[in-house]
């Protein structure tokens, strides 16, 4: 009798925007502590979670925080002592607190975070952009998109196995895209507490716990004598993690069902693909109705969508886009005066893929910052120009910029 | 086959009751086997006031959720409604939801043959003399009723929700059947007025549904801003045109921001007696969103395109009958008021009182408890 048959899986269907489903993930994780400060649109989060609370759903202390420096520092130190802790914010928000994200990392602690990905004022915008999650990527995060409502509630699980994980136990950011997904009303297989406690073990941080009986020295001051040490640690639990995402999604699909072929990105019409775009959160949705409007005219294109960006799925997303003449790289981000001035998630995939002895030709399209949709026909365009790369038509700018006013 | 609804609320005022249909129609249709989705114009933003927005349902017979969405999700608009519901009649003057985009019509989007279904009182004529043109035909259904105006993100409960769903059910039964409404209210509220409210309102509406020909409706007079290239303005962030600000008293004193006059937030307006005024500055100071311009005469006109219908004018105006709101489908334009009466002072307070009429409306400040109406007085006019 496998698993499945034993326990119920799902508990019910219900209506729920991507943020309620995220707060329900946390009350089914049992979370010991959240803090919580507003700011949109991760603001239905906390105001879910107070609720879930308030209505006797759930037992956790809910901290209100004076600004997201302190929100993050107070699930910081929660999780130091062996709470499993929550807490979430939004583009600026995100940066007021980055002191504490970072230490996070650097103190090795494992809470989850949830990034509705929001454009970094100035100017004000509420809308999605992916650098507030992303200046985040060299510190020793875990950080991954969501692309459907379903997945960031399963994204929590997931996501604290991972991030808690002995040999992980590395801060975990959950992103997804800011309106479009956060806000967006679905409905919701939600599981039952039984199978989210045989998914999920409770949070151990084992020797490392700060506790009266156990005392710890956290974040001492080491200068030259240890830092290049313990830098190294971190640079090998981000190499482990890896092994731990494969290990997590297995033990997840043998209990919630085959729901993930693979953890780190997701194919779509990429068998006997020319050309693909891929890309990452909700430009998933054009860009595959594009994509099949492209193949009923007989174009050989398809469309990979990136999960997980740290630990970047190298070897996999080398093996994948190896076998493909053009990749055109969608960044719903920029990177100023950066190589060829090109997005983040082009310079990534690039130098992904500059050790294969033969690589498809790159470009780059930025489009959608500050919450402007992309249109399908501009996804169209894209394929059309990554096609011609791949046949070796390159243009001459490999960068360029979608649905702009020019 | 995808069905596209489209429900046209006002800002903090109907947010839930936008959300809610929204979400009941997911939740009816996947009980009838379909697949469906719903999203917000704004999320959960910039929703101030009455400022008209957006919540969005999408529904299928056929597609997988997967295709579905793929068509539908990440998008900011829609291309053309099957339904386009507008629980707020005085929307069909146009909604400028946000800057820069302009007084647009309410019937923008309702595609050929498509349905814009509105909570009105108002007839099928008094309706379209307000709207755009198309060059198609659709139809224009009215569902019997009064706007359900809740406060800061409250929802009235008063059965407008369960009558909207009813009337939905009555103009495009792709979008939900009615019998899947009514077991989906009586499932989940156990409440039999609620599901009888959606029941006579599907009646009423299949009763209420008249074609608006092509060409029907006013050429629209507002226009669309076109937004400048990136390299047509000036670099540094200030992407915004600055708007000096004036705070001296008169002569025709405040400037405004042409990119976002936000009049069409509101359902009524302050009519301003200036006869009885007695040149307090109450409503100049007061008005959340300096509306009165201060005149020679020491009087305040009023600006009409950049009024949200607050009320604030009025309820602190000392004296008797001199702001009293009235409802904004009873005018045609935003012209100036004190221009009207300097013009001809006593035809002025005939057009006045005539707007006003005799009903008198207090807005309690605990939302749901009741409006208080009174017969109110005509004064005379002030020697
Ligand atoms: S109702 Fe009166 S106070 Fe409110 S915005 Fe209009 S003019 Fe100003
Ligand atoms: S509040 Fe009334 S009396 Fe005072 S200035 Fe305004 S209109 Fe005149």
């Amino acid at each position: 009798m496998t698993v499945a048959e034993q326990v119920r899986i799902w508990d019910r269907e219900e209506l729920l925007t991507g943020c309620q489903a995220v707060s329900h993930a946390v009350k089914l994780s049992d979370v010991d502590v959240i803090a919580a400060y507003p700011i949109r649109p991760y603001t239905e989060v906390m105001d879910m979670l107070s609720k879930l609370i308030a209505d006797g759903k759930l037992d956790a202390e809910y901290i209100i925080a004076d600004s997201e420096h302190s929100q993050f520092e107070i699930v910081k130190h929660a999780s130091s002592v062996g709470a499993r802790a929550f807490a979430g914010s939004s583009g600026t928000g995100w940066m007021y607190g980055f002191e504490a994200l970072v230490v996070t990392a650097t103190d090795r602690l494992p809470p989850l975070f949830l990034v509705g990905n929001r454009a970094l004022d100035d100017p004000g915008a509420f809308g999605v952009e992916h650098n507030d999650a992303m200046s985040l990527r060299d510190m020793g995060w875990l950080m991954c998109w969501a692309s459907t409502a379903q997945e960031a509630l399963e994204h929590v699980f997931i996501g604290y196995r991972v991030a808690e994980d002995k040999t992980v136990r590395m801060p975990m950011a959950l992103a997804m895209d800011g309106a479009f997904l956060t806000h967006s009303q679905h409905m919701v297989k939600v599981p039952t507490e039984e199978s989210v406690k045989r998914f999920l073990p409770p949070f151990d941080l084992g020797e490392r716990r700060l506790h009266p009986d156990n005392p710890v020295s956290i974040a001492p001051q080491v200068n030259e004598d240890w830092v290049m040490e313990l830098r190294r640690q971190n640079w090998e639990a981000a190499r482990r993690a890896r092994g731990v995402i494969k290990q997590a999604y297995e033990e997840f699909n043998a209990i919630f069902g085959m729901r993930y072929d693979n953890p780190y990105f997701s194919e779509f019409m990429t068998d006997d693909a020319e050309a693909v775009l891929i890309g990452i959160g909700a430009v998933a949705m054009p860009t595959r109705t594009a994509c099949r409007r492209m193949r009923e005219q007989g174009h050989k294109v398809g469309y990979v969508n990136l999960r997980w960006f740290r630990p970047f799925p190298t070897d996999e997303l080398r093996e994948c886009l190896g076998r493909f003449k053009g990749v055109g790289v969608i960044d719903r981000d920029f990177a100023h005066g950066s190589p060829d001035n090109g997005g983040i998630l082009m310079h990534e995939v690039r130098s992904c893929l500059y050790p294969l002895r033969e690589r498809p030709n790159v470009i780059n399209f930025i489009g959608g910052l500050g919450g402007r949709d992309i249109s399908i026909e501009e996804c169209i365009k894209m394929y059309e120009s990554t096609l011609a790369a791949g046949r070796g038509d390159v243009p001459e700018e490999l960068v360029s910029w979608t649905g702009l006013r020019e | 086959m995808i069905k596209r609804v489209e429900v046209q609320y006002r800002g903090i005022f109907q947010k839930n009751l936008g959300k809610y249909i929204g979400g009941d129609i997911v939740m009816i249709a996947s009980r009838m086997g379909r697949v469906a989705f719903s999203n917000g114009r704004y999320s959960d933003a910039p929703e101030r006031n009455g400022i008209p927005c957006k919540y969005f349902a999408f529904v299928s017979p056929d597609l997988s959720e997967e295709e579905l969405e793929a068509e539908c999700g990440a998008k900011l608009d829609i291309d053309a409604a099957d339904v386009s519901l507008v629980v707020d009649d005085t929307m069909s003057k146009g909604v400028e939801p946000w800057g820069w985009h302009g007084i647009r019509p309410v019937n923008e989007k309702v595609g050929h043959k498509g349905c814009l279904l509105m909570v009105t009182r108002r007839e099928h004529d008094d309706l379209v003399r307000f709207m755009a043109k198309k060059d198609y035909p659709y139809r224009l259904a009215r569902l019997e009723g009064d706007a359900s105006l809740a406060g800061l993100w409250v929802d009235k409960d008063d059965l407008t929700r369960e009558r909207c769903l009813g009337a939905v059910a009555a103009v495009d039964p792709d979008v939900i059947g009615i019998e899947a409404v009514e077991e989906y209210l009586r499932e989940k509220t156990g409440d039999e007025n609620r599901v009888r409210a959606a029941r006579e309102a599907y009646d009423a509406t299949l009763r209420k549904n008249k074609v608006v020909s092509a060409g029907e409706g006013i050429d629209w007079p507002h226009e669309i801003p076109v937004l400048p290239k990136w390299h047509e303005f000036d670099e540094g962030g200030v992407v915004v045109p600055a708007v000096e600000r004036g705070f001296q008293l008169g002569p025709r004193g405040q400037n405004r921001n042409e990119g976002f006059k936000h009049g069409t937030s509101k359902t009524e307006r302050p009519v301003v007696r200036f006869d009885l005024c007695i040149k307090c500055t109450l409503c100049w100071a007061d008005c959340p969103d300096e509306c009165f311009d201060p005149t020679d005469d020491e009087l305040y006109d009023v600006n009409y395109e950049v009024c949200t219908g607050c009320h604030k004018c009025a309820e602190v105006c000392p004296v008797k009958e001199c702001i009293v709101m009235v409802d904004e489908l009873q005018f045609e334009n935003t012209d100036s008021p004190w221009e009207h009466h300097k013009k001809d002072p006593a035809g002025y307070i005939q057009w006045a009182e005539g707007k006003k009429g005799t009903k008198r409306i207090r807005y309690p400040h605990v939302t749901g408890t009741g409006v208080e109406i009174s017969e109110g007085t005509t004064v005379p006019p002030k020697a």
